[in-house]
């Protein structure tokens, strides 16, 4: 009887919770967000949300204000719309390019701060103005938002961009020894394109690396199980020499030696396996020797590329790769505190030796 | 002479005790200064003749006695034996101021049809009629072996229904019998009418949802329970037996498992295990991720669900407790009704529901899709006093959904779990083999494994006889 009573108070309890009931129709859901920094200096917050009216034309509701932080954004938000806002189901956030040269830590730490935020939620840079890329209808898709998300992760997926989430984009910043990356894209007249990868020292921008290079950049953090890449090989005899190298693995090493006189020097080496789909010289692949040949000139092809991204790197101050954990990983605690590392790895000796593998060369030769 | 007629019984005595029971026959045949007195319709007409009416008919004089010296005939004293032996269907034979009782029970009973709760695709197809002696036989039939004892008890204060409790001797554990007999004999009631009644009266729980004794109409079901040491227990003018000790997931098995080969038979146990899964908590999870929790929708189905919800006046909980209402109306008509206006409703519901109540925009489609899977679910499970129990958890866990979201729905869950293991069958635990844990007897639980692989009985019944299969491969 008591237990029965008890269910029928609970009943009556239930319309008193209302204020912690998100009944899904009566939400805006923020799905895409993007922050500029406007001209006098204040924040342009951008933010798109699905229209779920059938009857309605759109699709999406833009809204956009100018604050001085995000939270106060949100509250001006309120004011313009009848959905309860909610952050839950963000996916992406776009930052425009002149609010990553000013610093990012501030942005991060409130989006980091507000539980209802996922931690998968997408990070990248829009080179240009993010609130004027986000309010671009493109016409063969409906929602903006959802078709640069969509875009990012197909395109991480195939390791030719990393997949930088707010985790591993406040993880980079946080931690010391690696500087945080996030993609960067750019609208063109019909499109949105990915330009490459954006390169921060801590949390400001510094360098962008081109998408062509994306792979080589992969390469170099880390072992890989899939990707694609396109190297030019020069020309031979008026003809342009393309490999395009595909299904391919790499397996990742990166060692740390210390010279007498405490210098450091990186030696990064990758074993990559792949198979050739496109190759326009005049090798002859199905033999054992013109096949080694190609392996050898991928690699030093592979090879120059990376030194000289590396090099570039280091001229930037940018430690994207990490060197900077496996040298920590390699002191005692003591010996990395009174390291500046920050001085010391633009003049770290860092050498990328690949080694590419062809396992196979195509369907008929 | 008053003294007397108590003592020994006289034709005028029980005559006198079933006074205007117009359906008793009495018969006499003055040659040989015989009467006899019966239920016509208790007694098989064939036993009848053979044993008296030919026998009787022709004079014999003085060869009466010794006809009547015959093992069939068995003399009897006292007035209340008499009695009770004419209303188990005896003939009571008056000679002379002596009595003789001749066994000729065989009334009219139902032939033997399939089970229409417990129907199977491959197998026997017989079932349990409301006959015992009938059911006795089937089971004896697929067990012939001394070792199959049978005690007979007789259960309510009027009705005086015979139970059997069967078990196998040296496979059933006897404390278990002695329980189970000592259970039964405690009864006190005027009628018992039926096996799944009478399991209520003996069950170590009675005020829970969950049925703690398994009932079956399936002779081929009970046989294999007797063999892996269990008891089952047969009453009277009920198709329905019981065997106990049971646990939770034997009502997930059907006898289908074994027929089959072993991989579609462990299919089919993974199966009803998520549709259980499936009945608990997809109604109410759907109430809680759309009132509380929507972080967690799936962006592809986001915009769906909520266009779905968007023309929808109610909460989801309300939403959701008036289409399961709707689906249980169903239900219930559907099952009293006879099979022909049974169709029409299946249609009547089945526009009604799933077309108009949309279009409407009394609920949203997503709902009508978790409810009605919820629903079929819980008709995969093979028991069906099992498929209503968790029917019935189910509304309470909508409401728990709506009001604490998925905290509440995750309390739902553990309180359930909590009153299940704390459920005994027979002073077993309900919850075996996952507690206590018997890890050994999960392959003929949770999966229906080879059978070169179930070599021993289930540790539940603790039988003092383990081994169910020697055969080497």
């Amino acid at each position: 009887m008591r237990k029965l009573s008890a269910v029928i108070v609970l009943m009556f309890l239930l319309s008193g919770c209302k204020s912690d009931e998100r009944i899904l129709e009566r939400l805006g859901m923020v799905q895409t967000s993007s922050y500029d920094l406007s001209e006098d200096q204040r924040l342009k917050v951008t933010s798109s949300i699905p229209v779920v009216n059938p009857e309605s034309v759109s699709r999406r509701e833009l809204l956009v204000v100018e604050a001085d932080s995000i939270k106060e954004a949100r509250l001006q938000f309120s004011r313009k719309t009848e959905l309860f806002l909610v952050s839950g189901q963000l996916r992406n956030v776009l930052f425009g390019l002149n609010l990553t040269k000013a610093g990012l830590g501030n942005y991060l730490d409130t989006l980091m701060r507000d539980p209802s935020v996922a931690l998968g939620v997408r990070v990248s840079i829009v080179d240009g103005d993010a609130g004027a890329l986000l309010s671009k209808d493109y016409k063969q898709h409906a929602d903006t938002g959802q078709y640069v998300d969509h875009l990012l992760e197909k395109e991480g997926g195939r390791n030719s961009i990393p997949q930088i989430t707010l985790y591993e984009f406040s993880r980079d910043y946080n931690d010391d020894g690696i500087d945080p990356i996030a993609p960067i894209i750019k609208e063109t007249e019909d499109h949105v394109v990915i330009e490459g990868i954006a390169c921060f020292e801590q949390d400001r921008y510094r360098m962008k690396i081109p998408a062509a290079d994306g792979m080589i950049f992969a390469l170099l953090r880390g072992s890989l199980n899939q990707g694609e890449v396109a190297l030019n090989l020069g020309e031979d005899g008026g003809r342009k020499r393309i490999v395009m190298f595909s299904s391919l693995g790499s397996q990742h090493k990166l060692k740390v030696i210390r010279s007498e006189n405490s210098r450091f020097k990186v030696k990064i080496s990758a074993s990559i396996q792949g198979s050739v789909l496109e190759y326009t010289g005049s090798l002859r692949l199905q033999n054992k020797a013109d096949r080694q040949e190609l392996e050898k000139e991928i690699s030093a092809k592979l090879s120059s590329e990376g030194n000289q991204m590396i090099r570039n790197l280091q001229q930037h101050h940018v430690d994207s790769l990490g060197i900077g954990q496996y040298v920590r990983n390699s002191l005692s605690y003591r010996e990395w505190k009174s390291t500046d590392w920050n001085k010391v790895y633009p003049s770290v000796e860092i050498e990328f030796h690949p080694k590419v593998i062809i396992k196979d060369y195509g369907k008929y030769n | 002479m008053g003294r007397d007629q108590k003592t020994t019984p006289s034709l005028q005595h029980i005559l006198q005790q079933f006074d205007q029971c117009a359906d008793l026959s009495r018969r006499n045949f003055p040659e040989i200064r015989v009467d006899i007195v019966y239920f016509p319709h208790l007694v098989s007409s064939k036993l009848l003749t053979d044993e008296i009416l030919e026998p009787f008919a022709r004079p014999q004089g003085d060869k009466i006695e010794q006809l009547l010296e015959q093992s069939q005939f068995v003399f009897q004293a006292d007035v209340k034996k008499v009695v009770v032996g004419i209303l188990g269907g005896s003939v009571a034979i008056f000679h002379m101021d002596q009595v003789y009782m001749l066994d000729a029970y065989g009334p009219e009973t139902r032939s033997l049809v399939q089970s229409e709760t417990e129907t199977i695709i491959t197998g026997p197809h017989d079932s349990f009629v409301e006959s015992a002696s009938t059911n006795l036989s089937l089971i004896r039939r697929r067990i012939k072996s001394s070792h199959l004892k049978v005690i007979r008890c007789s259960v309510g204060e009027i009705s005086k229904t015979d139970v059997y409790i069967l078990y196998i001797k040296g496979i059933a554990n006897l404390e278990y019998v002695e329980e189970l007999q000592k259970r039964i004999q405690r009864i006190e009631i005027d009628a018992i009418n039926e096996g799944a009644m009478l399991s209520q009266f003996i069950e170590d729980n009675p005020n829970s949802v969950f049925p703690q004794f398994l009932t079956t109409e399936r002779p081929d079901a009970a046989e294999s329970k007797l063999e892996g040491g269990k008891i089952i227990t047969i009453i009277d003018n009920s198709p329905t037996a019981i065997s106990a000790p049971a646990s939770f997931f034997e009502f997930f098995s059907s006898p289908d498992d074994y027929y089959q080969r072993w991989a579609l038979g462990t299919a089919l146990r993974l199966l009803r295990y998520s549709a259980l899964l499936i009945t608990i908590i997809f109604t109410a999870m759907y109430v809680s991720i759309t009132t509380y929790h929507y972080e967690m929708i799936p962006e592809a189905l986001l915009r769906t669900l909520a266009e779905s919800r968007t023309r929808v006046p109610f909460p989801p909980v309300y939403e959701a407790l008036l289409m399961e209402t709707m689906i249980e109306l169903l239900r219930e008509a559907g099952a009293r009704l006879p099979t022909k206006i049974g169709q029409t409703i299946g249609i009547v519901g089945g526009i009604v529901i799933g077309q108009a109540a949309v279009q409407a925009g009394l609920t949203s489609n997503i709902l009508i899709i978790a409810v009605a899977s919820s629903a079929i679910a819980s008709f995969v499970i093979p028991s069906y006093m099992m498929s209503a129990s968790i029917r019935l958890v189910r509304f309470g866990l909508i409401i728990l959904a709506g009001i604490w979201g998925n905290m509440g729905l995750s309390m739902g869950v553990a309180l359930l779990i909590i009153h299940l293991s704390s459920l005994t069958s027979l002073g077993s635990s309900y919850l075996s083999p996952v507690a206590p844990m018997k890890g050994t007897d999960w392959k003929d639980v949770f999966i229906r494994a080879p059978f070169a692989l179930l070599k021993t009985r289930p540790s539940q019944t603790r039988t003092p006889n383990t081994i169910r299969q020697k055969m080497r491969k």
